[in-house]
């Protein structure tokens, strides 16, 4: 584990200073999530102008869900997007062959190996909208609550970082991930809602085979329940679920990883 | 050290017929074709042994070594390095090997060297000391102490596979698998790599298989080679043991002493067995058929007046290339 960590530390450096390099794509990356804050913060705003309550939830309450997605969406920017961007090119070209020699886990190395150093900025950014959201919200909040809470966060970043795998992954052998892609990104703005406010068949999904509803719709309602236990081991035992048909469907890939002719 | 045991590989490919057509039908109906990449190959390598795999593109060389370093699992067969299964990549297995493509980079390109050595310290665990030591053996023995500094991507083509060199050996890898090294090198840059591997397996002893395309290459770096051609070794011993077993010429090299008569034509020289002439100047080289090298002497000796005469084997790489390209096992 701690060489993990140490390995981790050094991609951190390296990524930082390749970040700094490259200063105008710094500063447009900063910019274009910050309008990306802006307009889902703007979206909420505008349907509260004409209703006081959203499938249950009051204003203060769909704002600090709001502010849960976006550290969400920071954090997988932050830490996983460019490795996942990258993923299917190396698994495509043969590139995956010299991360396949190193004495580490390979899944670790190309899912960590960039960290976006640019968007880290942005994660202070949507860390602070989190915060405000929070400071905003009229009711006492207890600290079991808020723990669970922010536990359920990072335990929903790491869903999300899983379902994208799932989409990833495929290009083993589909070789082409540009339909998976699309498909994933359109499923992905169900993170942006919160749950409640679908019914039947389709918020059944989002509770399970495409649990986008646990990401941060859940982690919100933990922070307002009175007994959050229910949620919160649903919440974990999906994520192991999850992560244990990633590493499946990884060592079936391999498998069938036929490299690339030189 | 490697044992591969009735290695075979298939790999499925999707055949199209070129056209829009074609494209369009290829969304309801594909064609698959199996496409053999290797044929119960088998082979054994021992430590400090360095053996050249020679065939054409595509004849499976890369995909053999790359089942052997684990990267690609074989279809039926059996592979074993330093004890292990490749296919398994237990770390342990991966600490001791490394490979080496010429035509793919390994370090990370907006880094300098020398902070992807640290990476890969880090990777490969070594010990400070000794990562040190190994660093500045692998730095003088390349010559690159002034380029440690400078981004990947700045460097030469030549400079770069010094550093991809040395980044394959800092963990100091017991099993070498060398793909195409010194492809797209200028002359003294594939001397330099030729001799730092030489050194190199002088010093560490390592297992290496090593391919390439440069005949050159092989024989100076090779005792032992294995000829494979469409998924298939044809051959597997000493480099020199190729002379005897598929040589079928030798070179007749004749100074023509010209002195007081003309130089005879490429015509007069076409005797009977002889399947090649070469002029230069006074220089006549002519290809004989092995088993009538010495008739076709006699005959020279009798018909011309010379003034040296000679007899060669044919060059080494010229079999090996006609072992590859011919029908001929």
């Amino acid at each position: 584990m701690i060489r993990y960590i140490r390995l981790y530390a050094n991609f951190l450096r390296f990524s930082f200073s390749k970040a700094f390099e490259f200063r105008i794509d710094f500063y447009f990356r900063i910019l274009m999530d910050i309008i990306y804050y802006a307009v889902n913060i703007l979206f909420f705003k505008v349907i509260f102008l004409h209703s006081n309550i959203l499938a249950g939830w009051t204003e203060a309450q769909v704002m600090v869900f709001v502010g849960a997605f976006i550290v969400i969406d920071a954090l997988n920017m932050t830490v996983f997007a460019n490795n996942f961007w990258a993923m299917p090119s190396l698994i495509n070209k043969g590139n995956l062959d010299y991360y396949l020699l190193r004495p580490v886990s390979t899944l670790f190395f190309i899912s960590f190996q960039d960290f976006a150093a640019n968007s880290f900025v942005n994660l202070l950014i949507a860390g602070g909208i989190l915060v405000w959201t929070m400071i905003q919200y009229p009711d006492p909040i207890s600290i079991l609550n808020l723990v669970l809470f922010l536990f359920l966060i990072l335990n929903g970043t790491l869903l999300y970082a899983f379902v994208r795998l799932l989409f990833v992954l495929p290009v083993f052998w589909t070789h082409s991930s540009r339909g998976l892609d699309m498909m994933f990104w359109g499923f992905a703005r169900f993170m942006e809602r919160p749950h409640q406010i679908f019914y039947g068949a389709v918020r059944i999904i989002l509770l399970t085979v495409l649990p986008f509803a646990l990401m941060a719709s859940l982690p919100t309602e933990v922070l307002f329940s009175s007994s959050p236990w229910p949620t919160v081991g649903y919440c974990v035992l999906l994520s192991c679920v999850f992560f244990i048909s990633v590493l499946g469907l990884w060592r079936l890939g391999l498998r069938s990883y036929s490299s690339a002719s030189s | 050290m490697i044992h591969a045991s009735a290695l075979s590989k298939t790999f499925q490919v999707h055949k199209k017929s070129a056209g829009f057509a074609a494209s369009f039908k290829s969304l309801f109906r594909r064609e698959w074709l199996n496409k053999q990449a290797l044929q119960n190959v088998s082979i054994d390598v021992e430590p400090g042994e360095i053996v050249g795999l020679v065939g054409a593109n595509g004849a499976g060389k890369t995909t053999l070594v790359k089942i052997l370093a684990g990267i690609i699992h074989p279809t039926s067969g059996e592979a074993r390095v330093l004890g292990y299964k490749p296919f398994d990549r237990h770390n342990d297995f991966r600490r001791q090997i490394s490979l080496i493509m010429g035509q793919k980079a390994q370090l990370w390109w907006d880094l300098p060297a020398e902070d992807c050595f640290l990476l890969l310290r880090e990777i490969y665990q070594i010990p400070h000391p000794e990562y040190r030591r190994s660093l500045d053996y692998l730095i003088e023995a390349m010559g690159v102490k002034d380029q440690l500094n400078i981004q990947i991507r700045r460097l030469s083509l030549g400079e770069r596979m010094k550093m991809e060199l040395i980044a394959a050996l800092l963990h100091k890898p017991r099993v070498v698998f060398l793909d195409e090294p010194t492809i797209g090198l200028d002359l003294s840059a594939q001397m330099a790599i030729r001799k730092f591997i030489s050194d190199y397996r002088k010093e560490n002893k390592p297992a290496m298989i090593l391919t390439s395309h440069y005949m050159e290459d092989i024989e100076k770096l090779c005792k032992r080679i294995a000829i494979i051609k469409e998924g298939q070794i044809v051959y597997d011993g000493g480099l020199s043991k190729v002379i005897d077993k598929y040589a079928t010429q030798k070179i007749l090299s004749v100074a023509i002493d010209v002195e007081g008569q003309p130089m005879p034509s490429e015509k007069d020289l076409k005797l009977a067995h002889v399947q090649g002439v070469a002029i230069d100047g006074n220089i006549v080289k002519l290809n004989v058929e092995r088993k009538n090298t010495t008739t076709v002497a006699s005959s020279i000796l009798k018909n011309f007046k010379i003034k040296d005469l000679s007899i060669e084997e044919e060059e080494i790489g010229n079999i090996i290339e006609a072992l590859i390209r011919k029908d001929k096992k």
